[in-house]
């Protein structure tokens, strides 16, 4: 046996791979801190801002603030004032301070699913930038909440648009009347030009057929703008100087045009029976 | 004791006992005593080098280097380098005694009892074996008392 | 009567060897913390062992197991990233990962291979050492088996763990980054991810995966040692030792887990 093979480790380099095993996990452990330090904000600088809020319901600490989807900021702390009201101590990055300007509103939004966010919303870029310590009301908006009020607005839509559709509805006779005129006027009037001798009395007659036309047409028109109306809001509809208002007037109209034109018939039927 | 047979002078000793209690009496009477025995084995995962100095460096702190040092020139010593880097169970019985002995007398001890040489050399004649090896190993330790039974004597006294 | 007697009997000498085990292995987990970090208990001889233990519970296994891991990280990772974008929560996919994966399956998983690889051998080269009276041979000699042999291997395995689990989870982390926002930039960004990491670890989290990953390192060890020294001194008992050292050490590992959800959680 060699006298030299004693002294050969059986490990090669043991003690440098031992001080890479030890050095690795404070290394890690620590550099694990400080991006979770880092990933926290903790050496970003930051300016504080404080929003007031009726209820604190869906903020936690650590929430981030939204400015056009992205974050700029996080809630820091909240607390109760003495009024009850919540305090909530928002941090802003202070590079991203220059997004919010004191005309910014702040609101709360809570979503079906996941966390709620709170969204910051500057209308105005040109005002002056919002300081630092400032104090801004906090809007609280609920998806969940408004549902009900969705729901309610969309069935007074459908029972206007019921109450329109219904066969007993003044717009739905006004329609049958108008079509009953017109069928007997479309009924007199190939008699109309086989009976008249009188060109003056034919003439007259033409004219008021004319005049049913356009009639017609002016009801179409009546009859797509009701269209539309159908496919918006309801208060848009029944407000004061809304369409169904102006409709109303058009149906007034109509009646006093088909009474002349009853007059007119009336007239024509007079001829005929002298003819 | 009282039959204790002393031979080649004061270092060297040959105790020869009535029996196993008288035995475990004189063990448990000498704490301070290395022992030699057939109930304490080799450290399994270590190799009869590392044995050796390991004792040298767990109780005085030095360096592995100089452990193996001076373990291997007690090896040379007695002549029984080549099983230096052989763990127990590849052995032979004066490989692994002279490893035991070693193991003790690497912290120059003031008492080696070597308990029943027979049970540990069984293939050997024990008394000349162990007669040369305290010779070579002259000057490393101050006492070393043999344990045996009084009806081997014969081996001791017949011995050329 | 009688047999209610004898089952009782039964029964409360089971609890009470239960209980016995379970005082021992605090008994030994206390002596090993304060031989660990008594000064005292490292010499050159004690600090070679701790190296070569070191060596082979850690440095040995930490490439294979690493890609081990990270290969079963990318997976889980994957499977959370499409189920997630499915039902269209892809954002909450990285909280999931990083929560589930990053700071209860990895540590938990290491530990385990650690307790299977290292926990096992240690548990039967200590009851073989108890068996065969070589921790008496070396008491003997002037040798200290708790400084020599014993606490180098608790060393040895509580920076196995630590080093697997520290490794692991940087991998799981980066390839989480990978998978999600890297391979499908037009989702998650780089703001993303690192808001998630900042708000799912927070220092108390972080405290508590380090210490829950500490106390996962030194169970592995304390009790397969603390088991196979108590192993009596015959052959056939080897395998029950290591056996009853795997179970406690299983339920263990369980208990520290759910100790650290609770910390966490509750």
């Amino acid at each position: 046996m060699e006298r030299r093979s004693v002294h050969q480790p059986r490990i090669k380099h043991l003690a440098v791979k031992v001080g890479a095993v030890l050095t690795l996990i404070p290394v890690i452990a620590v550099g694990l801190l400080l991006y979770a330090l880092y990933a926290r904000g903790m050496f970003d600088s930051t300016q504080a801002l404080t929003l007031n809020a009726p209820d604190a319901e869906g903020v936690v600490i650590g929430m981030p603030v939204m400015f056009s989807g992205f974050p700029i900021g996080q809630v820091s702390g909240m607390a109760l004032d003495e009024l009850g009201r919540v305090r909530i101590e928002v941090s802003v990055k202070k590079k991203d301070a220059r997004w919010l300007r004191i005309s910014s509103v702040f609101s709360l939004e809570k979503q079906f699913l996941g966390g709620a966010k709170i969204r910051a919303f500057s209308p105005r870029m040109q005002d002056p930038e919002l300081p630092a310590g400032a104090e801004r009301q906090l809007v609280s908006k609920d998806a969940a909440q408004d549902i009900p009020q969705v729901i309610a607005r969309a069935n007074s839509i459908l029972q206007n648009v019921d109450e329109i559709i219904r066969p007993d509805s003044s717009f739905n006779q006004t329609l049958a009347n108008l079509k009953s005129v017109t069928e007997r006027m479309a009924g007199e009037y190939g008699v109309l030009g086989g009976v008249t001798g009188s060109p003056d009395q034919a003439k007259k007659v033409l004219d008021t057929v004319d005049s049913v036309n356009a009639l017609l047409a002016s009801l179409k028109g009546v009859t797509a703008r009701a269209d539309g109306v159908l496919a918006k809001t309801d208060d848009r509809m029944f407000g004061q100087g809304g369409v169904m208002d102006e409709a109303k007037r058009s149906i007034a109209q109509l009646n006093t045009i088909l009474l002349e034109a009853r007059d007119s018939l009336k007239k024509a039927d007079e001829v005929l029976a002298n003819a | 004791m009282t039959n204790a047979k002393e031979k080649s002078g004061a270092k060297k000793r040959v105790v020869l006992l009535a029996g196993d209690a008288e035995r475990r009496q004189l063990i448990e009477d000498h704490p301070e005593a290395f022992l030699v025995s057939e109930s304490l084995p080799l450290r399994a995962n270590l190799s009869v080098l590392e044995n050796i100095a390991v004792v040298l460096q767990f109780r005085t702190n030095t360096y592995i280097g100089e452990a193996n040092d001076t373990a291997w020139k007690l090896l040379t010593q007695v002549g029984q380098t080549g099983c230096a880097e052989q763990r127990d169970p590849d052995l032979t019985y004066e490989e692994r005694f002279v490893a035991k002995l070693l193991r003790a007398i690497v912290l120059s001890p003031p008492i080696i009892l070597i308990d029943r040489p027979a049970q540990l050399l069984p293939d050997t004649n024990y008394p000349f074996f162990l007669n040369r090896l305290l010779l070579a190993l002259e000057g490393r330790f101050e006492q070393c008392w043999i344990l045996d039974y009084a009806w081997n004597a014969a081996l001791y006294t017949s011995r050329a | 009567m009688n047999a209610l007697h004898a089952w009782l009997t039964l029964v409360g000498q089971g609890f009470s060897e239960w209980l016995d085990a379970w005082v021992r292995v605090s008994r030994f987990a206390m002596t090993a913390l304060i031989g660990m970090l008594s000064p005292a208990t490292y010499n050159k001889a004690t600090r070679l062992v701790v190296q070569k233990q070191i060596y082979f519970t850690a440095w040995q296994i930490l490439p294979g197991f690493c890609v081990f891991a990270a290969l079963f990280s990318y997976l889980i990772i994957e499977i959370v990233g499409i189920t997630a974008r499915k039902y269209g929560l892809y954002e909450y996919a990285l909280e999931l990962i990083v929560r589930i994966l990053v700071l209860e399956i990895l540590p938990l998983m290491t530990a385990l291979f650690v307790a299977l690889r290292t926990g096992a051998a240690i548990n039967t080269e200590v009851a073989l050492m108890k068996i065969q009276n070589e921790l008496d041979a070396l008491q003997r000699i002037g040798i200290d088996p708790m400084r020599l042999e014993l606490l180098p291997r608790v060393v040895g395995g509580t920076i196995s763990v630590l080093a697997l689990t520290a490794v692991n989870i940087v991998a799981a982390l980066w390839l989480t980054h990978l998978a999600i926002v890297d391979f499908h930039p037009w989702t998650l960004t780089d703001g993303d991810f690192t808001r998630m990491i900042g708000k799912v670890l927070d220092i108390p989290v972080l405290l508590v995966l380090w210490a829950k990953t500490l106390a996962f390192g030194f169970a592995v060890t304390v009790i397969p040692i603390s088991e196979g020294l108590s192993t009596p001194q015959k052959l056939f008992h080897a395998p029950i030792s290591v056996l009853r050292g795997m179970v406690r050490l299983f339920f263990s590992l369980m208990l520290i887990e759910a100790a650290a959800l609770a910390m966490v959680y509750v």
